[in-house]
C-alpha cells in the first residue's frame, strides 16, 4: 500500500504545486527531480525485508515517513564486512569474494520473489512496483529476465553500499562531508577520484556529481536566466509556431522510456506525466537555443535520463554540454559528427581489435582509408551508441556507470566502452564460430558473417546488466593496450577523420554527381582504392604508443611522474 | 509483451523440432535470404509493424528507434524455407543520409505512412526516391503501407488516395494495416512472400486464415506457423 502511494504522491503533490494544466504546459519549469529516494525505499523494503513486505501486504499503513530515511540502508541490509579505506585497484576483488560468503547466509530473495507477494493488491489498475528498479525502469527486458535481474541486484546492491561508504570516507577526508547527505562539491581531480568514479558514483549523488564534473554551474552562471527566457519565448504563440521541431518533438515524447514509471500516465489521474512536460520544455528550449541541432532523435533519451537525476534547468544545460563538448556535431542536421566519430571508432577497431576488423572489412578495402568516407554498415548500429550515449543500448546501471565516467573523463570514454563491447562481441563470435567450424566454412558466405556480426553487436550490449562486465573485465585491466587511448588521442583522431572525410567528399564531387543508381555505381568504379590511395597516401593515422609498447606499467608511470615533480 | 515473446519463441521451437528437424536444416545448404527495409516518417509505426509480425503483440508506445534495428525471421512453405531479414530504421529526416547504404542490397522496401497524418503520406515520395536511386526500379519490391487505419475518426488520407499514389510510384503492393488491432499485417507479409521466387508459383499461399483451416495439409504462412529464430543457427 505504502509503496504504491509513494509514487503517486510524488506525482500528485507536484501536480498541485504547479499551475496550469496542459494548456500552460510550457509555462514554467519544474523545479524538482523525481525523488529517487522514495523509489529506493519502496524497492529495498520489498527486496530486503520479507517480513515487512508481508506486513505491507496485509494493508498496514506501515512507514509513512520513509522519505527521510538515509539512503544507505535503502540499498539492502547493512553489512559491516569491510572497513579498509586504503583504496587499491584490487580491493574489490577481495571484497567480492568476501561478500559472496556473507551474502548467501542472509539471502531471502527467493521467498520475497514469490508471486503472491508481488501480485498487485487492492489497486487493481495501479502498477506493480516490484517490477520496476530504483530509477523506475522495468527490471525485466527482452534480454534480461526477472530472475537474472534479482540474482545480479542482490550482489550489486551490496557493492553499491560498500562504494558509497568509500565515497563518504573520501569526502570526509577531503573536508567535504555533506551536511544533508548529498554533496555539492567533490574532491579535486586525482587518480584516486578517477578510480572511484569508474567504480560508480552513488546513485543518489549522481545528479550533483555529473553537474560538478561537467562544470555545469560554470555554464549556468554564464547563462543565468537564459533558460527562463527561452521558456517565455516558447509561451509566446508566434515563437511557438516558428518552432519547426515542435511536431517532431511531440511525437517522441511518449516514445521516451515508455516503460519507465516516471514517464507513464498515472492511472488514477490520467494526466500527462510531469516528466513528459519537463521533457517537452527542455527539448523545445534546446531546439530554439541551438538551431544548428534543433531536435535530433536520441536527444529525447539524453534529456530523459538527465531529468531523472537533475532538475529541469540543469538538465537543459547538461544537454547543451553533452551535445557541444562531448559529442560535437553528432546531432547536427547533417549528422556529420556521427560519421566522424564512427570513422574514429573504425580506426580504433582497426588498431586495437584487428580480428574483428577483418570480419567487417573486406581485405582489399582494408588498406585504403576509404572506410572513413564509406563507413561500413555496422556503423549505423554503433552510431546509436554515441548519439544516445548508450542509453537504451546497455541496461540502465551500466549506462549510468558510463555516464559517470563520461562526465569525469570526457568523450574518449565512449570510444573505450564501444571497443570494450566490441571486444566482448568478438569473443561471442569466436565462440559461435568454433561451435560451427567446418560447416560454416563450407556453407557460409560473407553475407552470413555480416548478419551474424550485426546480430551479436545488437544483442550482446543489451545483456550487459552488470557494469562490472565491462569495467572489471576490460577497463580496469592494467595491461590492455586500450589504456593508451586517451582524450588527446581521440581529439587528434577526430581532427584527422574530419579532414579525411572532407577530402573524400571533394574527390567524390569531382568524380561526378550521384543522382542515379548508375552514376553512383560508375563513380564507385572510378574512385577505386588506387585512386584514393594515390590521393591520400601521405596521410596515414598513427596511434601513439607508449614507450614500452602495450605493457607500459602504471606504477612505472607513476614513478616517472613523481620524479618529474621533484 | 515479453512474456508473449518468450511464449512465442517456445512454441516456435517446438514446431521447429517437430516439422523440420534441426539436422535437416543445418545440413542443408544455407537459406536464401531476403532483406526487407522499413522506411517512413518518425512514429508511423515501423517498429510496431515488425513487432506485430514477429510476436503478434502491440504496445501503445515503442521506444523511438535510433539508427537501425535488425531482426531476422525464417518463413517456410511446402519444402521451401527462406530467411527474412527485417531492418527497422529511424524515421527522422536527418537520418535519411545514413540509410541509403542499407537500401543498397535490399529485396523489399516497405514504405510506411500514417493514415492520420497527411505529412507522413507526402513524405513517402522522398523515401521511394531514395529506394529507386539506390536500387533502381526493377530490383526491388516496393510496398506502400498505410498504417493506423483503425483510427477512422482521425483519418487524413483516404484509401483511394493511397492506392493512387501507390500506382503512380509503381509500387507492387499497397495495403492499409492496423498494428493496433492486428489488421492486415499477416496479409502484408503473405503478399510479400508471394512476390519472392520461392513462393511465386505456389498455390498454397492462403489468402486468409479460414482458407487454411479448411486445408490441414497446407503449411500456412501465418505468424503461428513460422519459425522464428533469434540467433543465427543455420
Amino acid at each position: 500500500m505504502t509503496k504504491l502511494s509513494d509514487v503517486h504522491d510524488y506525482g500528485s503533490s507536484k501536480t498541485k504545486s504547479r499551475n496550469g494544466g496542459l494548456s500552460g504546459y510550457l509555462a514554467s519549469k519544474s523545479p524538482s527531480v523525481p525523488n529517487l529516494t522514495q523509489t529506493f525505499t519502496t524497492r529495498s523494503m520489498k527486496e530486503t525485508s520479507p517480513e515487512r513486505a508481508g506486513y505491507q501486504q496485509f494493508g498496514s499503513p506501515l512507514v509513512e515517513e520513509p522519505t527521510n530515511l538515509s539512503v544507505i540502508d535503502l540499498y539492502g541490509d547493512e553489512d559491516d564486512e569491510d572497513a579498509d579505506d586504503d583504496e587499491d585497484a584490487d580491493d574489490d576483488e577481495a571484497e567480492g569474494s568476501q561478500s559472496t560468503s556473507g551474502v548467501i547466509a542472509d539471502l531471502p530473495v527467493s521467498s520475497t520473489e514469490s508471486p503472491s507477494l508481488e501480485a498487485p493488491n487492492a489497486f487493481g489498475a495501479a502498477k506493480d512496483l516490484s517490477q520496476y528498479d530504483r530509477y523506475g525502469f522495468k527490471k525485466q527486458t527482452a534480454h534480461v529476465s526477472q530472475e537474472e535481474y534479482h540474482m545480479w541486484w542482490d550482489q550489486y546492491s551490496r557493492y553499491c553500499i560498500r562504494r558509497k561508504r568509500k565515497w563518504q570516507d573520501l569526502l570526509e577526508k577531503s573536508g567535504l562531508a555533506p551536511s544533508n547527505d548529498v554533496p555539492d562539491r567533490f574532491p579535486p581531480r586525482s587518480e584516486k577520484l578517477k578510480r572511484y568514479v569508474r567504480k560508480g558514483i552513488p546513485a543518489e549523488w549522481r545528479g550533483q556529481a555529473w553537474w560538478y564534473f561537467a562544470r555545469g554551474q560554470e555554464k549556468l552562471n554564464k547563462n543565468a536566466g537564459v533558460y527562463d527566457k527561452l521558456l517565455e519565448g516558447l509561451n509566446n504563440k508566434k515563437d511557438k509556431n516558428n518552432c519547426k521541431d515542435l511536431e517532431v518533438i511531440e511525437r517522441d515524447l511518449h516514445r521516451t522510456f515508455p516503460e519507465n514509471i516516471h514517464f507513464q500516465k498515472d492511472p488514477k489521474e490520467g494526466q500527462e506525466p510531469l516528466m513528459i512536460q519537463s521533457l517537452r520544455r527542455v527539448l523545445l528550449a534546446f531546439s530554439v537555443y541551438n538551431p544548428k541541432i534543433g531536435y535530433c532523435q536520441s536527444m529525447n533519451f539524453l534529456a530523459g535520463l538527465l531529468l531523472l537525476f537533475l532538475d529541469e534547468e540543469k538538465s537543459f544545460w547538461m544537454l547543451v554540454i553533452i551535445t557541444s563538448r562531448y559529442l560535437p556535431g553528432v546531432h547536427n542536421v547533417n549528422l556529420e559528427g556521427v560519421n566522424v566519430d564512427q570513422g574514429v571508432l573504425m580506426l580504433c577497431v582497426k588498431e586495437y581489435l584487428p580480428d574483428f576488423w577483418q570480419r567487417i572489412i573486406p581485405k582489399e578495402q582494408s588498406r585504403s582509408n576509404e572506410f572513413l568516407y564509406k563507413l561500413p554498415p555496422i556503423t549505423l548500429c554503433t552510431a546509436s551508441w554515441f548519439m544516445s550515449c548508450f542509453v537504451g543500448v546497455v541496461p540502465i546501471e551500466t549506462t549510468l556507470r558510463i555516464w559517470d565516467c563520461l562526465f569525469y573523463e570526457e568523450s574518449h570514454v565512449l570510444f573505450k566502452i564501444s571497443l570494450s563491447i566490441i571486444k566482448i562481441c568478438e569473443q561471442e563470435l569466436a565462440g559461435s564460430r568454433l561451435a560451427h567450424r567446418g560447416l560454416r566454412a563450407r556453407t557460409h558466405g560473407r553475407d552470413d558473417d555480416d548478419i551474424e556480426v550485426f546480430q551479436v553487436i545488437q544483442t550482446v550490449p543489451k545483456k550487459l546488466l552488470d557494469p562490472q562486465d565491462i569495467f572489471d573485465r576490460i577497463i580496469f585491466k592494467r595491461r590492455v593496450p586500450l589504456n593508451n587511448l586517451n582524450q588527446e588521442e581521440i581529439d587528434r583522431c577526430r581532427k584527422y577523420v574530419t579532414s579525411q572525410r572532407l577530402k573524400f567528399k571533394n574527390c567524390a564531387e569531382i568524380m561526378g554527381d550521384r543522382t542515379s543508381a548508375k552514376a553512383s555505381a560508375k563513380r564507385d568504379l572510378e574512385i577505386g582504392p588506387d585512386f584514393v590511395n594515390n590521393a591520400l597516401s601521405s596521410e596515414v593515422y598513427g596511434f601513439r604508443r607508449s614507450l614500452t609498447g602495450a605493457h607500459w606499467n602504471n606504477s612505472i608511470k607513476e614513478k616517472v611522474r613523481q620524479i618529474r615533480r621533484k | 509483451m515479453v512474456q508473449h515473446l518468450i511464449k512465442s519463441k517456445f512454441k516456435v521451437q517446438s514446431q521447429l523440432t517437430k516439422k523440420l528437424p534441426m539436422s535437416a536444416n543445418r545440413a542443408g545448404k544455407s537459406l536464401t535470404k531476403y532483406k526487407i527495409v522499413f522506411l517512413g516518417e518518425q512514429g508511423v509505426g515501423k517498429t510496431s509493424l515488425i513487432t506485430r509480425f514477429m510476436y503478434d503483440t502491440f504496445d501503445d508506445h515503442y521506444q523511438a528507434t535510433i539508427g537501425i534495428d535488425f531482426l531476422s525471421k525464417t518463413m517456410y512453405l511446402d519444402d521451401k524455407t527462406i530467411r527474412l531479414q527485417l531492418w527497422d530504421t529511424a524515421g527522422q529526416e536527418r537520418f535519411r543520409s545514413l540509410i541509403p547504404s542499407y537500401i543498397r542490397d535490399s529485396h523489399v522496401a516497405i514504405v510506411v505512412y500514417d493514415v492520420t497524418n497527411k505529412k507522413s503520406f507526402e513524405y513517402i515520395d522522398k523515401w521511394v526516391e531514395d529506394v529507386k536511386s539506390e536500387r533502381g526500379e526493377e530490383n526491388v519490391v516496393l510496398c506502400i503501407v498505410g498504417n493506423k487505419n483503425d483510427l477512422s475518426d482521425e483519418r487524413q488520407v483516404s484509401t483511394e488516395e493511397g492506392e493512387r499514389k501507390a500506382q503512380v510510384l509503381n509500387a507492387k503492393i499497397f495495403i492499409e494495416t492496423s498494428t493496433k488491432v492486428g489488421f492486415n499485417v499477416k496479409n502484408l507479409f503473405r503478399k510479400i512472400a508471394k512476390t519472392l521466387p520461392e513462393f511465386q508459383k505456389s498455390d498454397s499461399v492462403p489468402l486468409d486464415d479460414n482458407a487454411t483451416k479448411n486445408k490441414p495439409d497446407v503449411i500456412d504462412i501465418t505468424t503461428n506457423e513460422e519459425q522464428e529464430q533469434s540467433s543465427c543457427q543455420c
